[in-house]
C-alpha cells in the first residue's frame, strides 16, 4: 500500500516536471540559480569563518566543534518545530486526505505516507542550509569525502528523530484537543518559538568568535568550550559521531552513528505505532468546526464610522473592515507577522552592531539602507501584498456583483497594504537614521524616497494581483509563485535597483560637498535625476495599475 | 425588468450564448431550463456582470448591464450555484457587509437582520464564523444577503441545491412572494417539477441557444405532451437514454 501511494507521488512529481510551461521553467531556472548563488555565498562565509577558528592556538579545534555542536543544535530544534507545523497540514488538513480516508487503504499507510511527507518538507531548506557549512568543515581541515558521506548518511536518522519527536507532539495534542482551535493555537505557537530561536541565534551574537577582541573570553571559557551542547539530543551524538571520525576514531563513531540510527528508527516505529491508536480520533476530531457562540451584532464598524465622518463611500469601507477582519482572523497571518517582527528586531540589531566609527560610512550605510530596507518590503509586498486580489478566492461573485467599482476595490487594498507597509517603512527608516547617526542630508533622503519606495510597491503589488489574478488556488503559496508574483517581483527588485541608482548621484554630491568640495552640486544633473526618479515612479505606480484594472474588469470567472 | 437583445457569448471557438433574445417583466417568474453545458450559468454571469458580452445588450430595470453598470449592479441580487463566501466572517456579518455594499441604512440592518437570520433557523450560527457552516446553510445565508436589500430583479442558479426540504419550501414560497410584489424572478433549474409549479414562463436553452420559450401551456400545447418533464425530454433529445441503458 505505502508503495502505491509513493508511486502517486512520483507520478505527480513526474507529471509536474513534464507539463511546465516554458515561463515556468525560466522562472524555476532563476530561483534555481538564486538558490544556488545563496548556498554558495554561505559556504564562503562559513569557509573564512572556519578558516580563522583553525589558525586559533590552543582552542581552534574546539571553537570548531563547539560551533559545529551549536550549529547542529539549532538544526535539530528548527526541524523538531518545523516537523511539528508541517504535520498539522499534512497530518490533518491536506485536500487528499478525504480521498485517502475514504480508500480502503492501512491507517498506518496513510500515517507512513503523510508523515515521511512531513520529515521532508519540515528538514529540506534545513539540510540544504547545512551542506555548505558542513563543506566548508570537510574542506578547512581536509577531511576528504568519506567524511562528507557520513554525515549524508546520518542526516536521515537526525532530520528523522527531530521531526518525529515534532509529529508525535501534534498527534498528541490533537488526540487530546481534537478542534481546529488547537491547530491555530500550535500554529502561532510554533510560529513564536521558531521566531525566537532566530532572534535568539542573533543576538547570541556569533560574529563575536571571529574578533580578535571577544577571543580572550572565548579563552576564558576554556571549560564552558569543553562542555558538551545538550548531550542527550541527537545534535550532539551526531556532533560527537563526525569529530571522531574526523580524529580517525572509528570505534567511536560507530558507537554514536549505531545511536543515532537506532534511536531513529524505533522512534519512528514508536510514532507509526502510537499512530494506529491517536491518529484517527485527532483526525476526526480536526474536521469539526470550533464554535464561537459569538453573539449577533449589527453594529457600525470603525471603518464605516471614519467614511461617515469624511463624507466617504460606505461600500469601499465595508470592503476594508471585511479585509481587515479576515485578515486577523486567519492565525497564518499572525504567525507570519511574528516572523515580519523577529525580521524586523535581526534586522535593526544587525545595523546596531555594524562596526561603523567614521560618520560618513554611517550616512552612506543610512543611504544604502533604503536599498536593503526595500528589497525586505518587496519580499513582504509578494506575501501580502500581491495575493490580496487573487484571496478574494471563490467569494469573489460577492464584489463582482455588487455595486462597487473594481477601481474602488484596488484602491481599497492598496490602503490596506500600505497603511502598516508604511508604518514598517518608517521604522526601519527611522530607527536606522537613529541608530547610525546619520547626517540630516542622508536621513531626509533616505526617509523620503523608503515612503515612495513602500506606496509604489503597494501600487505594483495591487497592480500586478489584478493583472494576473488566480482566484481558484488552493493556497497562498501558489499565488506567490505563479507567474504573476514572478513578474511583481523582478519588476519591484528592478524598481528598488533603479531608485537607489538615481539616487546615488545627489548622494554623491553631499558627500562631495562634506569632503570640502564647494562647487559638488552640479543643479542641471540633480534636476535630471529628479526627473528621472519622477518617471520611473510614475511608471511603477500608473503602468501595473491601469493594466491590473483593465485586467480586471474584463476578467471571466 | 430583464431585456436581453442579440446576446452572444464566445469563448475562444465555443459559443456558449448564442443570438439570445429574452424579455422577463417586473413580477414575472421565469424559469430557464437546459442540459448541462447548455450555457445557463454563463447567461446568468453576463445578466449579473460578472461576464462581458461578446455581442449584444442586456438591460436591467432599463439600466444596460455594460455601460450603466453599478446603477444595474444596485437592482440585481444574485443567489449563485456554488454560494461561497467569505469563511472568515460570521454570517452576521455577511449580511452586514451585504447591506452596506448595496447601501441598505444601519437602522433598516438592525432591524432586519436577526429576522433574516430567523427565517432561514441560522439564528443561533449569525455568530459563527462561516467556515463552520454545511452548504445548505450557505446557501440559506446568500439568500438572507439577497432578501436584505431587496433587489428589484432576482437572478438564481440553482437556488434549492443543497437546502432541506423545509427551507427549500420556504425559499419557494419567498420566490413566489417576491414576485407576487413586482420583483422580476430569473431561476435557471434542474428541478423541473419547480419550474412547473413556480414559473409563469419557461425557456429552455440547448447548445447556447433558446429552443423554446412561453408558458407550461404554450410548450406542451404542439405535442401534446403531459408534463414539463417530458416536453424537456422530447426537445433535448433525453429519450435516447434508453438505448444506452442497455449496455449497463
Amino acid at each position: 500500500m505505502l508503495l502505491l501511494l509513493l508511486r502517486r507521488r512520483l507520478l505527480c512529481a513526474k507529471n509536474t516536471l513534464l507539463f511546465l510551461a516554458p515561463w515556468e521553467w525560466v522562472r524555476n531556472s532563476a530561483f534555481l540559480l538564486a538558490g544556488l548563488g545563496l548556498l554558495v555565498g554561505l559556504h564562503f562565509g562559513f569557509l573564512r569563518l572556519l578558516a580563522y577558528l583553525n589558525t586559533i592556538p590552543l582552542i581552534g579545534g574546539l571553537l570548531l566543534w563547539k560551533l559545529t555542536a551549536m550549529v547542529l543544535l539549532a538544526t535539530f530544534t528548527m526541524v523538531a518545530l518545523s516537523g511539528l507545523l508541517t504535520s498539522l497540514s499534512t497530518l490533518y488538513y491536506s485536500h487528499d486526505l478525504k480521498f485517502l480516508m475514504r480508500a480502503p487503504l492501512d491507517l498506518r499507510a496513510v500515517f507512513l505516507d503523510k508523515s515521511l511527507e512531513s520529515i521532508f518538507f519540515a528538514s529540506w531548506m534545513i539540510v540544504l542550509v547545512l551542506v555548505p557549512y558542513l563543506l566548508a568543515l570537510v574542506r578547512t581541515n581536509a577531511y576528504g569525502p568519506g567524511f562528507f558521506a557520513a554525515f549524508l548518511l546520518l542526516t536521515l536518522p537526525f532530520v528523522m528523530l527531530a521531526a518525529s519527536l515534532g509529529i508525535a507532539f501534534t498527534l498528541a495534542l490533537l488526540y487530546f484537543f481534537p478542534s481546529s482551535r488547537t491547530r491555530d493555537a500550535i500554529w502561532v505557537l510554533a510560529s513564536l518559538s521558531l521566531t525566537l530561536v532566530y532572534v535568539l541565534v542573533r543576538f547570541s551574537e556569533p560574529e563575536k568568535l571571529v574578533r580578535p577582541e571577544a577571543l580572550r573570553l572565548v579563552a576564558d571559557y576554556l571549560s564552558y568550550l569543553q562542555a558538551p551542547t545538550a548531550p542527550y539530543l541527537p545534535s550532539w551524538w551526531l556532533t560527537k559521531a563526525l569529530s571522531a571520525l574526523a580524529a580517525g576514531k572509528t570505534q567511536v563513531f560507530w558507537r554514536y552513528a549505531g545511536l543515532l540510527l537506532f534511536c531513529a528508527a524505533g522512534v519512528y516505529a514508536g510514532l507509526v505505532w502510537l499512530a494506529g491508536r491517536l491518529y484517527f480520533a485527532g483526525y476526526s476530531g480536526a474536521q469539526e468546526g470550533a464554535l464561537r457562540r459569538r453573539p449577533v451584532r449589527v453594529e457600525r464598524s470603525l471603518e464605516q464610522a471614519l467614511a461617515r465622518l469624511l463624507g466617504l463611500d460606505q461600500g469601499p469601507a465595508a470592503l476594508f473592515w471585511r479585509e481587515r477582519v479576515s485578515f486577523f482572523r486567519d492565525v497564518k497571518h499572525w504567525s507570519q507577522i511574528l516572523l515580519v517582527l523577529g525580521l524586523i528586531f535581526v534586522y535593526l540589531f544587525s545595523i546596531h552592531r555594524l562596526p561603523l566609527d567614521n560618520a560618513d560610512l554611517k550616512s552612506l550605510v543610512s543611504f544604502l539602507n533604503v536599498g536593503t530596507a526595500g528589497f525586505v518590503l518587496s519580499a513582504l509586498g509578494l506575501r501580502f501584498t500581491y495575493p490580496s486580489i487573487s484571496l478574494e478566492g471563490r467569494s469573489w461573485w460577492v464584489v463582482k456583483a455588487a455595486p462597487v467599482g473594481l477601481g474602488a476595490l484596488m484602491r481599497q487594498k492598496f490602503l490596506f497594504s500600505a497603511v502598516p507597509m508604511t508604518g514598517l517603512a518608517l521604522v526601519l527608516g527611522l530607527v536606522t537614521n537613529r541608530l547610525l547617526e546619520a547626517d540630516p542630508f542622508a536621513a531626509r533622503l533616505s526617509i523620503v524616497s523608503l515612503l515612495v519606495i513602500t506606496w509604489a510597491l503597494c501600487a505594483m503589488g495591487i497592480g500586478f494581483g489584478a493583472l494576473f489574478p488566480m482566484f481558484e488556488v488552493e493556497n497562498i503559496h501558489q499565488i506567490e509563485s505563479s507567474l504573476g508574483g514572478f513578474v511583481y517581483m523582478a519588476s519591484s527588485l528592478f524598481y528598488v535597483a533603479a531608485t537607489i541608482t538615481i539616487l546615488s548621484w545627489p548622494m554623491n554630491m553631499h558627500f562631495q560637498e562634506r569632503f570640502g568640495n564647494p562647487s559638488a552640486w552640479n543643479w542641471g544633473l540633480a534636476g535630471w535625476c529628479g526627473g528621472a526618479w519622477l518617471l520611473l515612479n510614475a511608471a511603477a505606480f500608473l503602468l501595473p495599475w491601469a493594466l491590473g484594472r483593465r485586467a480586471l474588469e474584463s476578467y471571466e470567472a | 425588468m430583464i431585456e436581453i437583445a442579440g446576446l452572444v457569448k464566445r469563448f475562444g471557438s465555443l459559443t456558449a450564448v448564442d443570438r439570445l433574445d429574452l424579455k422577463v417583466l417586473s413580477g414575472e417568474l421565469f424559469g430557464f431550463l437546459g442540459p448541462n453545458g447548455a450555457g445557463k450559468t454563463t447567461t446568468v454571469k453576463l445578466i449579473t456582470g460578472l461576464l462581458k458580452p461578446t455581442e449584444g445588450t442586456i438591460r436591467v430595470n432599463g439600466y444596460d448591464v455594460a455601460t450603466e453598470t453599478l446603477q444595474a449592479k444596485r437592482c440585481l441580487g444574485l443567489v449563485p450555484d456554488e454560494p461561497f463566501v467569505y469563511p472568515k466572517l460570521t454570517g452576521a456579518e455577511y449580511l452586514l457587509l451585504i447591506g452596506e455594499l448595496y447601501g441598505v441604512s444601519l437602522e433598516e440592518q438592525r432591524r432586519r437582520i436577526p429576522g433574516l437570520l430567523e427565517m432561514f433557523e441560522l439564528s443561533a450560527w449569525g455568530g459563527e464564523l462561516i467556515e463552520s457552516y454545511s452548504h445548505g446553510m450557505r446557501q440559506k445565508l446568500v439568500l438572507a444577503g439577497v432578501l436584505l436589500h431587496e433587489p428589484k430583479v432576482l437572478v438564481l442558479d440553482e437556488p434549492l441545491v443543497g437546502l432541506d426540504p423545509k427551507s427549500a419550501r420556504m425559499a419557494k414560497e419567498i420566490f413566489l412572494k417576491l414576485a407576487g410584489r413586482g420583483t422580476t424572478v430569473f431561476m435557471c433549474t434542474h428541478i423541473l417539477e419547480i419550474a412547473e409549479k413556480l414559473c409563469d414562463r419557461v425557456g429552455i436553452m440547448i447548445s447556447g441557444r433558446m429552443i423554446a420559450q412561453g408558458t407550461l401551456e404554450e410548450l406542451k400545447a404542439p405535442k401534446g405532451e403531459g408534463s414539463l418533464e417530458e416536453v424537456f425530454l422530447s426537445l433535448t433529445g433525453g429519450h435516447e437514454y434508453s438505448a444506452l441503458l442497455k449496455n449497463l
